[in-house]
């Protein structure tokens, strides 16, 4: 059978009523996830595995996908709405989504996430259709030494995170990095900076961490204000404008391209491609310090990076067998339960089974449009419910979300401390996200690092004598030392113009 | 409720609690029970977890909550298991050695001890494989081992899990077959066969569990298995007895433990319930499905099997620790 009769076939089976329920049902459930902060895609699909049992394989993986870009786009929902980040990758909307609705736009910014989010992820799974199983084979030559280097380029996009200050952006950055260095050494397994606190023993915890820095925060910074105008949001309002449809579709189609070609990467996880699209779309745009007061490409970018990188990372789930981030493994899990093997043999064996999946993502992809551009104007109006209810609801929630993860009241009080931290940061205006970034990809770079010394018997040079990673060095270079050059250019300007 | 009304009230509470508490086997189990996965969802135990979870739930008469608590290659999970009250009402999943070894290397300050743990039943016996690419220029074990010897220290050989039984595995080979490769470390089987797959290594020392997807669609080839006779997965495969090393033998075992001081009536009901669960057709099925090879040990076989894997982590951790 050629590839349009597959696609014919995979169509007439995601569009069974069954299956279409069950892909409805999966998005419902998925964004309801990722609204709830601290419970996150991973957990959430993890949860609601046994739910499929009961289901055939495949209106049981099609309810399972949908649920997992579903928890992707409800992340975007808090992000914007109460500074609270679900996961990792709703952490960079939080910049501008939440000042959009600080100014009552926060119609026009859930509603581009919304759309963006659609074109992305509809993007990725056509190309996912056309071009998956070559892509898949050329990403698999990131090797570790390659992924500390791609590594080395997210960390370097601090610079683009730095706002006023550089020096603070740094200073952020390495008390980011001396946090995701707390828990048990990622090779030997010896506890570092633990003092003997068991919940230490894995780290600190990244969700109660990021929830406590900018949701608790932001509640405790809004606690000075004597007045809160209650942020009235006109129907008329809901969509963006036109001057802001125009800005954002170069931004969705640079998202887009960024976060599927790094879905292709196992292992990178959601963060760096929304982080370098919004640093992308920061360095093209001609007004660059406006971002982080509320531009809408801030959010369209990483939002739909973002959902082509959900999308994207799929392909080295279906055509090799190997998960790229913790839910895509949970996923994974569940395609083994239901009795089938991820992998080029799954095309071969049930190729219903793959393109009705398939074609179910795009159906899965408008149905997320369709629920959700509606219910944007519902979600503006959570802002209007008065502050004495609002902010000790959302902390209420969030001391929920916090104790969710394992159980644990540690984790609550995590939040809280880092509550107290963010409220400090943003009187003293250093920026929160470079810290996130390195919390984040500090694990990653040590253990990339250190698999690549034990592949070289201790040899540094591996990392500049790969070409891919070479040229990933250099790049990471050039954008970590740019802004010292520019500087020294200025002053030298400035010497000679006196 | 004030004066004397308080103190009957609570007479009457602890006596209620400490009947509840000493229940005997005949009312067990009255509420749901937890089974504790030290791991990420989806990954091989989790998947043979959450599948005999289900089975056993409906012969208990309880439902068997999966709990995910992963972190230091399940030493989260086993600290918390250990420290849990062994009332029969929270359970685990163990995997041998990897349980042992953190117990017993010093440098993981594990503040827990081997006797901590009661083990129930035994799972699935995944044994260890030296897997390598379909185009690798070795074909057999000696091939591998005589190129191992021209070039000692320079073959870049993968293992999952730190002092966990592919590296265990490593080792015995390494000492019974006089070689040494460049061990290069992953913490999970999902980025160790990327490696493979990607050339980043040329050797993967992995379970059968581990690379049966891969296998399955051609990508992985095996050289041997570390088991005493040959896997109903991989019928043409030799084992390391036939080709020579009878005495490198490792797997990783997967199976349910308590906390130690569970009456014995308890532990008997869950053996005989987590027994009947796992000899289902349905049970087997979906773990073959998924590449896991099916061993149950009850109770005392288990414990004994514990203890013996205990000696043998012992020998390698002191090995490695000395080096």
């Amino acid at each position: 059978m050629d590839a349009l009769q597959y696609w014919i076939q995979g169509f007439a089976v995601a569009t069974l009523p069954m299956n279409l329920l069950y892909a409805l049902i999966g998005c419902v459930l998925g964004t309801l996830i990722g609204v709830l902060p601290g419970l996150g895609p991973a957990a959430g699909t993890a949860i609601l595995i046994p739910v499929t049992f009961s289901l055939d394989p495949i209106g049981g993986i099609i309810m399972l996908t949908a649920i997992y870009y579903g928890a992707m786009y409800g992340g975007t929902i808090t992000s914007v709405l109460v500074n609270v980040p679900g996961e990792a990758a709703s952490v960079i909307t939080c910049l501008d989504g939440y000042q959009m609705a600080k100014q009552g736009r926060a119609g026009p910014a859930l509603g581009i996430a919304a759309i963006g989010s659609f074109i992305g992820g509809t993007f990725a799974t056509f190309a996912l259709m056309v071009v998956s199983l070559p892509l898949a084979t050329f990403a698999l030559r990131f090797g570790p030494p390659e992924v500390f280097a791609l590594l080395m380029v997210g960390l370097s996009l601090v610079t683009g995170l730095s706002g006023r200050s550089l020096l603070a952006a740094l200073i952020m950055t390495g008390f980011g990095l001396l946090l995701s260095m707390i828990g048990m050494d990622p090779v030997r397994g010896a506890p570092r900076f633990t003092f003997g606190i068991p919940p230490l023993y894995d780290g600190i915890g990244f969700i109660p961490v990021v929830m406590g820095l900018f949701g608790i925060g932001e509640i405790l910074l809004s606690m000075e204000a004597p007045i809160i105008e209650v942020i009235r949001t006109k129907l008329t309002d809901l969509m963006p404008a036109r001057e802001e449809w125009r800005v954002s579709s170069g931004a969705i189609c640079r998202g887009t391209v960024i976060g599927f070609f790094l879905g292709l990467i196992p292992g990178i996880g959601a963060i760096i491609p929304t982080f370098l699209a919004y640093v992308v779309e920061k360095k093209v745009s001609k007004h660059p310090e406006k971002f982080g007061a509320g531009v809408i490409e801030g959010v369209a970018s990483p939002e739909t990076a973002n959902n082509a990188y959900a999308n994207g990372a799929m392909i080295p789930l279906l055509t090799l067998g190997i998960p790229g981030s913790p839910t895509l493994a949970v996923l994974m899990g569940a395609f083994i339960i239901h009795g089938l093997t991820p992998g080029p043999f799954l095309f071969q064996e049930r190729p219903d089974v793959v393109w009705g999946l398939i074609a179910s993502m795009y159906l899965g992809n408008v149905i997320l449009l369709v629920l959700n551009l509606p219910l944007v104007g519902l979600w503006a109006k959570l802002l209007e419910i008065r502050f004495q209810f609002l902010y000790p609801g959302i902390l209420l929630f969030c001391i929920l979300g916090a104790y969710s993860l394992n159980q644990s009241v540690f984790d609550v009080g995590v939040m809280i401390a880092f509550g107290v931290l963010g409220y400090i940061f943003r009187k003293i205006d250093w920026p929160l996200a470079p810290t996130v970034l390195a919390l984040i990809l500090g694990p990653m770079m040590e253990r990339a690092l250190r698999t690549s010394l034990e592949m070289s018997a201790g040899d540094l040079s591996i990392l500049v004598t790969r070409p891919i990673s070479a040229v990933l060095i250099i790049i990471a270079a050039i954008v970590l030392l740019t802004p010292g050059v520019r500087l020294l250019g200025k002053k030298a300007g400035k010497d000679e113009g006196g | 409720m004030r004066g004397r009304g308080k103190w009957f009230f609570a007479l009457a509470v602890l006596t209620w609690a400490l009947f509840v508490g000493s229940l005997h086997a005949a009312d067990y189990p009255t509420r749901p029970i937890t089974l504790q996965i030290p791991y990420p969802a989806g990954g091989s135990t989790d998947v043979g977890g959450r599948i005999v979870a289900a089975i056993a739930e409906k012969a208990i008469g309880q439902p068997i909550v999966v709990l995910n608590k992963a972190g230091a290659g399940g030493q989260v999970g086993w600290t918390e298991l250990a420290r849990q009250k062994p009332d029969g009402y929270y359970l685990g999943y163990i995997n041998l050695p990897h349980l042992l070894t953190t117990v017993l290397d010093p440098e993981r300050k594990a503040l827990f001890k081997a006797e901590d743990i009661v083990p129930i039943i035994s799972q699935a016996l995944d044994p260890t494989t030296i897997s390598v690419r379909p185009d690798s220029p070795w074909k057999t074990l000696k091939d591998l081992i005589e190129e191992s010897k021209k070039r000692p220290g320079q073959i870049a050989a993968g293992i999952v899990g730190y002092l966990q039984d592919d590296e265990i595995g490593y080792l015995q080979f390494a000492e019974a077959a006089g070689v040494q490769m460049r061990m290069v470390y992953f913490d999970g089987a999902a980025p160790a066969i990327t490696a493979l797959l990607g050339k980043h290594v040329d050797v993967l020392f992995c379970t059968v569990g581990d690379n049966f997807t891969q296998w399955k669609a051609g990508r992985i080839r095996m050289l041997t298995i570390m088991d005493k006779e040959r896997s109903k997965f991989y019928a043409d495969l030799p084992t390391t007895a036939e080709l020579g090393f009878p005495t490198v033998l490792s797997a990783s075992t997967r199976g349910i433990a308590a906390p130690k001081g569970v009456p014995a009536p308890i532990m008997k009901k869950l053996q005989d319930v987590f027994h009947k669960a796992m000899m289902t057709n349905e049970h087997i099925d979906m773990l073959e499905k998924a590449g896991q090879p099916v061993k149950l040990m009850l109770g005392e076989e288990f414990t004994k099997y514990y203890w013996e894997q205990f000696k043998v982590a012992q020998k390698w951790v002191d090995y490695v620790r000395k080096k």
